[in-house]
């Protein structure tokens, strides 16, 4: 074991219930700096949920989340943020009505001046920290499509999925968090659209040192191109961690996605 | 050179613009009989979807986000223009003066839910509370009057306090129906509170800023004598320009965003670290600042004030106003606001209908043209700024 | 106090309480389906009971005295028509802004709402005075102590609880009552189900309009009058009532009404002095409530995902 020192997330006991329902059991997970990690499993098999409860939309029922050396089970939602951490959502939850840099603006929140009297009557400070912001967001969209820079004040309801897509992406890293969690980024894109944004994220990547990913994801082949290591969950539970070749591997795997008995 | 020619060019259609609708406003505003009226409005409205149909209101809309600071002056020039034309007219500049102070109430308002998305249908009751504040203070107190405009709007914004807990949750129906209840019981309240003169209402001083008496018609030379009330007109143009500049301050900046982005969606924005309640209740109480400084002005100007001003139906036609001009469009809130205002004034058989025909046309828009009249433009945070 | 006078409040207290819970089961049923306030619910129970006071009134000019034929006569026409204004209301304005955001159905009904109250206004012949309203029941009275029971009342009292029974019987018993509950319960499985959505969109539409037009034959025959302006008041307390009792859930809003009117009865008893705020203290009462149980008595439905 390397130690704990380079663990970045972990999850002890974690569990959620809805009502009778049990969304998460018991579950342990652990993601070192630096990694990709992927969350597979069936539909409903809780990977969501995880995101839910570890960005505190859902409060815990049991276990905990810590985060470098933070304990940070049931923060709000906002101190999650804060701490580090952010994501991007299953379905797309862009603001449609606003521009590409609106909504990178938005993710940038924890940055940026919000006081009421700076924001009204400082407008040359606010002119300044506006710039800032601008070329920072451009230059991250750049990572991603050079031509969509050029489109920043644009409304995002215009743009396709994969623009979409990458946009979420954007909101999420304009902070610098340590940690992002990607949710089924492929959803609702075709193959080759996939493969392009995987490409970005690699890239991104090589861009922002020490960022550490969790992606959930269905489509195998993303899966195996982009993580370091799996973990899959099937009715709540962890039942196989490993790199992509041992999950796949693994019998319990295939039981759990094929329903092989 | 050449670039000095293209923004005058481009300076030509709102200027235009706005030249047309001052003329047609004096045509409007002079004409007396019913028919006479309703002709007008009818080629006005002719003439406007002209205009829209050859690409006139684009090009209008261009001007204006292009030479913002000439044509903001180009507007006031407008409106000061009006005001000279009609500078004996006692009716005409009352209802000038009342249409600005109404969109200073609307500008309230669309800062509250074409901002953040908070529901206020209790706008006429926090505009009633300015307006009760101004009566009492202007009587019985000698505060300086422009005290009394603030301390209306500071009245409507605490009280609007009382209404936080509710109007904070998620879910838009909790601070309808709070505010819903509200307007009702504040007209209760007024009608069988007699300190506050029961449904009798309450005499109000005219405002005097600095030993400017605005009750006092203004005497130029021998012969021409100016309607005191273009000293209300001046007044609150002045009101509404600041107003004006500050709800644009306000979208133009990271609060506008963080507004919005509370109002298109609360998980997300949390997610992002978005104190959602901070939000509502910075839009929250602004709104109601802004209609408790008109209501303030409002009653200072009519010297007279009863409950029955503030009732329920009041409070929908200020929320007809920011849906028919364009939800958080400052622009569309002046177009929707002279016609709301105006047009029951003008056409006596609409003014018994009024209530019927807002509800009406607000379900029209709802359904078949959700953004109003003048849909909001995305938000540029610098007039002129462009990315190099 | 004593117990006639006692007994007085406590018989108003309940008559109030059986319209509020009339009202507010229409507006949890129309949440539970689809998610929407429908704020013109109050109007609606308002143009119900103008509409029994014209059947009344149709009725007496043909020479028809014959007063069960004449309540009958009256609830039916009021029942059926706002059960078909219900269902137009649904199909003509909520599910057109089915996707739009809330705050659209929520304005659209406000504004209709806005329609109707000034259609009687202005339409209905004196539209914008009070109107008597006939007294189509047994007015006499039993005393007992200082305490009159009157008949009427009773009556009330006891076809009010006859139609929330049946009610709760067509929610629970009937296969309509079961597609109810399953749209209630999640849409899209339901549609997959094979349940016609929009049809039991419009029928809960029609049954919690009727409802409000039993609401309104009500309040006319216990007040003896009916005007325009009813609807808002009633609406807004409606509404406030399924609030507390948890929006979604009957039963909550039937215990909602009766809380409401049990609170606005105590105002007035314990505020003699100005009555006008006794529906201040209920508000005031029903803000706090929220404060501390955000979703209601009985929890709110949530249907957001993430």
């Amino acid at each position: 074991m390397n130690g704990t020192a380079e663990t970045l997330l972990a999850a002890r006991g974690l569990t959620k219930r809805f009502g009778g329902v049990v969304a998460l059991e018991d579950l342990e997970l652990e993601v070192r700096r630096n990694q990709v990690l992927g969350l597979i499993g069936p539909n409903g098999s809780g990977k969501t949920t995880f995101f839910n409860v570890v960005t505190g939309i859902y409060a815990a029922d049991g276990g905990e989340v810590t985060f470098g050396r933070d304990t940070i089970t049931n923060l709000s939602a906002q101190a999650v943020y804060r701490a580090g951490i952010a994501r991007t959502f299953q379905r797309s939850r862009l603001m449609l009505e606003l521009s590409i840099f609106d909504n990178i603006m938005v993710g940038n929140h924890r940055r940026l001046n919000q006081g009421l009297w700076f924001n009204l009557a400082r407008r040359r400070a606010f002119r300044r920290e506006f710039q800032d912001g601008f070329e920072q967001a451009r230059e991250l969209v750049r990572v991603f499509d050079p031509p969509l820079a050029d489109r920043m004040f644009e409304a995002v309801g215009g743009f396709p999925m994969i623009d979409r897509r990458r946009i979420e992406i954007c909101r999420a890293l304009i902070s610098h968090p340590q940690l992002l969690l990607l949710d089924e980024p492929s959803a609702g894109m075709t193959h080759e659209e996939t493969t392009q944004l995987m490409d970005d994220i690699l890239e991104v990547r090589s861009t922002f040192e020490g960022l550490t990913i969790i992606i959930i994801e269905h489509e195998m082949g993303v899966i195996e191109r982009i993580t370091n290591r799996c973990v899959v969950l099937n009715f709540g539970r962890k039942i196989c961690e490993g790199t992509y070749q041992e999950v796949a591997a693994d019998r319990l795997v295939q039981e759990a996605y094929l329903g092989i008995e | 050179m050449n670039r000095g020619h293209a923004s005058r060019a481009n300076l030509m259609p709102g200027t235009l613009g706005i030249a047309a609708a001052t003329a047609f406003l004096i045509l409007f505003l002079s004409v007396e009989s019913q028919a006479g009226t309703a002709v007008l409005l009818l080629g006005g409205a002719v003439f406007v979807l002209g205009a829209a149909r050859f690409g006139g209101i684009a090009r209008m809309r261009q001007s204006f986000t292009g030479n913002e600071g000439a044509m903001n002056l180009v507007v006031v020039a407008a409106a000061l223009l009006l005001t000279g034309f009609f500078y004996d007219d006692h009716f005409t500049l009352l209802l000038v003066a009342t249409v600005m102070i109404y969109m200073v109430a609307a500008l309230g308002l669309t800062v509250q839910f074409g901002y953040a998305g908070v529901l206020n249908f209790a706008g006429a009751a926090f505009f009633g509370i300015g307006c009760y504040t101004a009566a009492v203070l202007t009587r019985n107190t000698a505060l300086p009057h422009v005290l009394v405009l603030l301390a209306g709007g500071v009245m409507a914004a605490l009280i609007g306090a009382l209404l936080l807990l509710p109007v904070l949750r998620t879910r838009g129906h909790y601070s309808a129906v709070v505010t819903i209840a509200f307007t009702l019981l504040f007209k209760t309240f007024l009608e069988v509170n007699d300190t506050l003169g029961g449904p009798q209402g309450l005499r109000v001083d005219g405002m005097n800023l600095f030993g400017w008496r605005f009750n006092d018609n203004i005497e130029i030379g021998e012969t021409l004598e100016l309607s005191f009330f273009a000293n209300y007109v001046v007044g609150s143009l002045i009101l509404l320009a600041l107003a004006f500049a500050f709800v644009r301050r306000l979208e133009r900046s990271w609060t506008g965003l963080n507004m919005d982005a509370v109002r298109l969606d609360e998980t997300a924005a949390a997610c992002f670290g978005y104190n959602i309640s901070r939000w509502k209740i910075t839009a929250f109480t602004v709104g109601n600042f802004l209609a408790g400084l008109a209501g303030a002005i409002y009653a200072m100007m009519l010297g007279f004030i009863a409950p029955t001003n503030f009732t329920f139906g009041d409070s929908l036609i200020l929320v007809s106003i920011v849906l028919l001009g364009g939800i958080g469009n400052p622009w569309g809130i002046a177009v929707a606001t002279t016609i709301v205002i105006v047009l029951p004034e003008k056409l006596q058989i609409i003014q018994e209908y009024r209530f019927l025909l807002y509800a009406s046309m607000v379900i029209l828009i709802l359904l078949f043209r959700p953004l109003g009249l003048l849909p909001r433009p995305l938000r540029s945070y610098v007039p002129g700024w462009q990315p190099k | 106090m004593d117990v006639g006078l006692f007994s007085q409040y406590v018989m108003n207290g309940l008559m109030l309480g059986m319209m509020y819970a009339l009202v507010a089961v229409g507006f949890t049923l129309f949440f539970g389906v689809l998610d929407v306030i429908n704020f013109s619910h109050g109007d609606v129970l308002m143009v119900g009971s103008f509409t029994g006071l014209a059947t009344y009134l149709g009725l007496d000019a043909l020479g028809v005295v014959w007063p069960v034929f004449q309540l009958t006569a009256v609830l039916a026409a009021a029942t059926l028509a706002m059960a078909l204004l219900g269902a137009a209301i649904a199909r003509y304005l909520v599910l057109p802004l089915k996707s739009a955001p809330a705050l659209n159905t929520l304005l659209i009904t406000l504004m209709l709402g806005t329609v109707l109250r000034e259609g009687i206004r202005l339409f209905y012949p004196e539209g914008a005075n009070p109107k008597p309203f006939p007294a189509l029941l047994p007015t006499d009275a039993t005393a007992l102590g200082n305490f009159n029971l009157r008949t009427d009342n009773l009556i009330m009292l006891l076809a009010g609880l006859v139609v929330i029974v049946g009610v709760h019987l067509l929610i629970n018993r009937t296969k309509l009552g079961l597609a109810i509950r399953a749209v209630a319960q999640d849409e899209e499985t339901a549609k997959t189900m094979g349940i016609n959505f929009n049809l039991v969109v419009l029928v809960t539409f029609a049954i919690g309009s009727a409802l409000a037009a039993f609401a309104g034959i009500m309040n006319g025959l216990y007040y003896n009058e009916t005007n325009f302006g009813i609807g808002l008041l009633l609406g807004v307390i409606g509404f406030s009532s399924a609030i507390i009792g948890g929006l979604g859930n009957i039963y909550g809003a039937i215990i909602g009404g009766f809380l409401f009117a049990a609170l606005q009865t105590v105002g007035a008893v314990a505020l003699p002095f100005a009555s006008a705020y006794k529906d201040v203290f209920a508000f005031g009462v029903v803000i706090l409530i929220m404060a501390w149980r955000p979703t209601g008595l009985i929890s709110e439905k949530v249907s957001e995902r993430v």
